[in-house]
């Protein structure tokens, strides 16, 4: 058991003409204290679903099965009312799309105080120390905490949410896309805060992005998810060297290298439809490899050596490399 | 329509209005008596033969509400159609073109926009005499402020998405332009905005024949109230004379604000997704198979 | 810095509406094809006398831009003109008129915005429950009625209980203060409750799209991930923001609150600003018709303003 499990999660999402669409099908998750996990995949494969599953924060057409355990107790046993209490203290989140994550009409101070007064980790005077304390951490000035949200710039914004999701000293962090619409120096930077941070304060690291030069650059392992799915699980290493999914293989051949030298090919294609249920591998219509196995039967998530896991027909075929 | 059957609201006032369209184009079959002539006693008091019974002189209220519910509908459509054609126009034009054009005509709706619109709508009124043909234009005239604003916003951004500025490049004119590219991508706003005046408009209507701004000889909603006011129908207990034509004009205002805020709100995907709400999400059971694991 | 370019342009604005609102009146009165003033015949009962003082008065004999630079010097002064019908001052009617108005509307309005406020926000945070449905239809319902009729109405139901007509119980014979307090209260009730009836479907539905539009922005979602409860985010997060629109849609109906005062106090007789302008249409009084709408614009924007200086206080990023 580790310290935050995720056991057969699924989502469904009721979809307003009728008919469910199934974001989320049966991934297992495993987050040890000081992990760095990257959570990979094209848009809409359901990488903001999964967290948001994790933290009890899917809209009201939503539904879960599935077990999310932390320290071996399920806080989603009992929907909102049972995960509320987890939320910032144990778990904390770095918004897709940061840039709106503040009140505009409350000065960002306030906003970082709010869940230490909340959860009474800190209250008066030690919670603006604190505060103080966090800005300086990822690199703001301390007068930014009487600034409103628009007087600062994208990147100090990102920044100053990373603090607020560090104020009451979480034990996972998630950040979904933290960077994704900053410039390319200012996402450097905070991605190496970010790290950096994560070591200093032994916290493990959720992150997900569709972006592999930043989770090569941060994470130690990855998860790499297709159509709801996981595909492949694995370190970094072992992704780039010795992937065994031939959509890792893509993914990462289409993602243009940290230096930009090698020319960037997409997957040609588009992923399943999720509002439909779906026979065999839902990559088989896309992948080069497929033969007769892949449309008839889903390939289970089977592992292949210590903490590589792959869900691919051509592992489980003699003589074959994916 | 996707929108009709998505939002129930949006059926009822669909069906309601397309009722009173209905009851006012065969008005001439459906009126039970004539509405201009006395056909029962003073204040008759509602009976199966006059299901609404009479008014102050003795006349059918219920061909009454009829014969009114036509000639309101009309002043209301005619207005409407003042008001969306300068509206839309001024907002058309003051979103595609920017610039000075822009900040003038901009300028001159804000004007509009805080000026209260029934005082200045009595003051022509009163100036230009009553009749019916310069209520249609005096409400028209007045009611196009607000579409203007919520078309420019539409239109602005309209223009900046990627074919217009093709369709631009490639040598279309303006006039192609606004009609090929613009005039679509605002129209389901436009039809909301029509519906939504088309009820202000009647309202209007009946504000001003209240104040004795209308034909008096017209029979609309609007004077049927101010007769039921004026004529003593109010002390004299006949409540049917007063309560029929405020149903009617509300029941018509209800239909086009229900049918035009769903339009509305369909076309305005930011009210789409609350991320708060009573009811979280669900919990379906673990199956067992996984759950001793 | 910025704050003050935002509230020199909002005051800017509220003198073009006030100017362009003069002009209009000058225009429709004396330039437009069947204006009141130089058609004097119009006027009922005038003497000889009368029509030749009037004459006079309004520079008729001058050309159109004569009048008009006559007309905004009489207007500088305070001069509004002589009332048709009653011979007196129109700046001295209306300002008795006026007097009496801004109680009962201000009254019913503010109740209105409470009440409204309160169920368009309840209905926006149980959006789709019961609750909401009932809050919402309620509000549609008394969104449709017409003014005029809501009156009569409350007229037929109240007559008997509660006073319907004018301000005063004209029997009374010579009152304490206290005794005509109340007896102004009794009679504002009807009034103010029809006023108040009529704003706040509207009102009720402002504040409801207000709010759901808040609630779907990113910051609530951070609020949920904070661990407040709902109630607390409705309190701290959502209710200022939402009252952003709400603010700006309130000021923007008070030309309909102005139009409800004219139909209300016509019919429940108040003596306000709004029966005088349905008496001067009756007598096709025009300078005072003139006066009222020239007082009635004025206090709109007045309102106008004093929503725009709220706005500033309650949004921060207006001073970008
Ligand atoms: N509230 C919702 N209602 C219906 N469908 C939804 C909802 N939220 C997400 N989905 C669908 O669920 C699937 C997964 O979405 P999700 O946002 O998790 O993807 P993602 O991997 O985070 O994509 P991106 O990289 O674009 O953020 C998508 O097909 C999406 O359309
Ligand atoms: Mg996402």
């Amino acid at each position: 058991m580790s310290m935050l499990d995720v056991v057969d999660l699924e989502v469904w999402f009721d979809l307003p003409g009728g008919g469910e669409l199934h974001a989320v099908q049966g991934v297992d998750l495993a987050v040890e204290r000081g992990d760095r996990l990257g959570l990979v995949g094209e848009s809409g494969c359901g990488k903001t679903t999964v967290m948001m599953a994790m933290m009890g924060l899917l809209p009201s057409n939503a539904t879960v099965s599935g077990q999310v355990l932390l320290d071996g107790v399920d806080i989603l046993a009992h929907g909102e009312r049972s995960v509320r209490s987890h939320r910032w203290v144990d778990l904390a989140m770095v918004f897709q799309g940061a840039m709106n994550a503040f009140n505009p009409v409350q000065r960002i101070g306030r906003q970082i105080r709010e869940p230490m007064e909340l959860h009474r980790t800190a209250s008066g005077a030690a919670a603006r120390r604190r505060t103080n304390e966090l800005l300086e951490m990822v690199g703001m000035p301390v007068s930014a905490a009487d600034r409103y949200p628009h007087e600062l710039s994208g990147g100090m914004r990102q920044r100053a949410a990373l603090a607020m999701a560090l104020a009451c000293e979480p034990r996972v962090l998630f950040a979904d896309e933290p960077t994704t619409a900053l410039d390319v120096m200012v996402q450097a930077q905070i991605l190496q805060q970010l790290g950096q941070l994560v070591d200093e304060l032994g916290l493990a690291l959720v992150l997900v992005t569709h972006d592999l030069p930043v989770v090569a650059a941060v994470c130690d392992r990855a998860t790499v998810m297709y159509a709801g799915r996981i595909a492949e699980q694995a370190t970094m290493d072992a992704l780039f060297h010795d992937p065994r999914h031939p959509y890792t293989r893509l993914l990462f051949a289409s993602t243009p290298d940290l230096y930009g030298e090698e020319p960037v090919v997409s997957i040609p294609g588009s992923p399943p439809r999720l509002d439909r249920p779906l026979t065999g591998c839902p990559f088989a219509a896309r992948c080069p490899h497929a033969f007769d196995p892949c449309r008839e039967q889903q390939p289970a998530l089977a592992t292949l050596a210590a903490g590589h896991l792959a869900a691919c027909h051509l592992n489980t075929r003699a003589g074959v490399t994916a | 329509m996707r929108i009709v059957r998505e939002r129930p609201a949006a059926t009822v006032g669909a069906v309601l209005l397309a009722l009173f369209v209905l009851m006012a184009v065969f008005a001439q079959w459906l009126m039970p008596y004539d509405p201009h002539q006395q056909v029962g006693p003073v204040f008759g008091t509602p009976s199966t033969a006059h299901p609404l019974g009479l008014d102050d002189g003795g006349y059918d209220v219920l061909s009454l509400i009829i014969q009114g519910g036509r000639i309101s509908m009309e002043v209301g459509f005619a207005a409407t159609v003042v008001a969306i054609v300068l509206g839309g126009g001024v907002g058309i034009l003051s979103g595609y073109f920017g610039g000075a054009t822009d900040t003038v005509l901009m300028r001159i709706t804000d004007y509009f926009l805080v000026i209260p619109d029934i005082p200045l709508m009595i003051i022509i009124a009163a100036v230009w005499g009553p009749s019916l043909g310069h209520i249609v234009l005096v409400i028209g005239m007045l009611l196009w402020t607000g579409t203007a604003r919520v078309i420019r916003s539409q239109v602005k951004s309209v223009r900046e998405r990627v074919y217009v500025q093709r369709a631009r490049s490639l040598g279309a004119s303006h006039t192609r332009i606004i009609l090929r590219h613009v005039l679509p991508q605002v129209a389901p706003l436009l039809v909301a905005n029509t519906v939504l005046t088309i009820a202000v408009a009647i309202f209007d209507e009946t504000a001003l024949a209240f104040l004795g701004l209308s034909d008096p000889t017209a029979i609309t909603w609007g004077t049927m109230i101010e007769h039921a006011f004026d004529r003593t129908a109010v002390s004299a207990g006949a409540w049917w004379a007063v309560v029929p034509p405020g149903v009617a004009v509300s029941l018509v205002i209800m239909a086009c604000s229900l049918l035009g805020q769903a339009i509305e709100d369909a076309t305005n995907p930011r009210l789409r997704v609350a991320h708060l709400s009573i009811r979280g999400f669900r919990i379906r059971p673990v199956r067992p198979a996984r759950a001793e694991a | 810095m910025h704050g003050s370019v935002y509230l020199a342009r909002k005051v800017g604005l509220a003198a073009g509406t006030v100017f362009v609102a003069i002009t209009l009146n000058f225009i429709l009165f004396r330039a437009a094809p069947g204006d009141a003033v130089s058609n004097l015949s119009r006027v009922p009962h005038a003497s000889p006398q009368l029509k030749e003082a009037l004459r006079h008065e309004f520079g008729l004999d001058q050309s159109k831009w004569a009048q008009y630079l006559l007309y905004l010097k009489e207007l500088a002064h305070g001069n509004l003109g002589i009332s048709f019908a009653d011979q007196q001052p129109v700046s001295h009617d209306l300002a008795t008129a006026l007097g009496n108005t801004v109680p009962m509307v201000l009254l019913g309005t503010v109740i209105a915005i409470l009440f409204g406020v309160f169920t368009g926000t309840v209905a926006a945070w149980r959006r789709g429950g019961i609750t909401d449905q009932v809050n919402t239809n309620v509000a549609i319902a008394f969104y449709s009625f017409p003014t005029q009729w809501l009156g009569l109405m409350l007229l037929i139901l109240f007559a008997g209980v509660l006073p319907t007509s004018g301000m005063t119980d004209e029997f009374a014979i010579d009152p304490s203060w206290w005794a005509h307090l109340q007896d102004v209260l009794k009679h504002m009730i009807l009034p103010s409750a029809t006023m108040a009836l009529t704003l706040y479907g509207e009102y009720t539905l402002i504040a409801r799209s207000a709010m759901l539009e808040t609630l779907s922005e990113d910051y609530i979602l951070t609020a949920r991930a904070k661990g407040l409860s709902n109630a607390r985010i409705v309190r701290r997060h959502a209710f200022r923001n939402a009252l952003l629109p709400t603010t700006t849609m309130v000021a923007l109906s008070l030309g309909y609150v102005v139009g409800g005062a004219i139909l209300i106090e016509t019919v429940f007789s108040w003596p306000g600003i709004g029966r005088a302008v349905y008496q001067a249409v009756l007598q096709r009084d025009y300078p005072m018709l003139q006066g009222a709408f020239l007082v009635l614009t004025l206090s709109v924007v007045v309102f106008n303003l004093i929503a725009d200086l709220l706005y500033f206080k309650l949004d921060p990023r207006v001073t970008e």
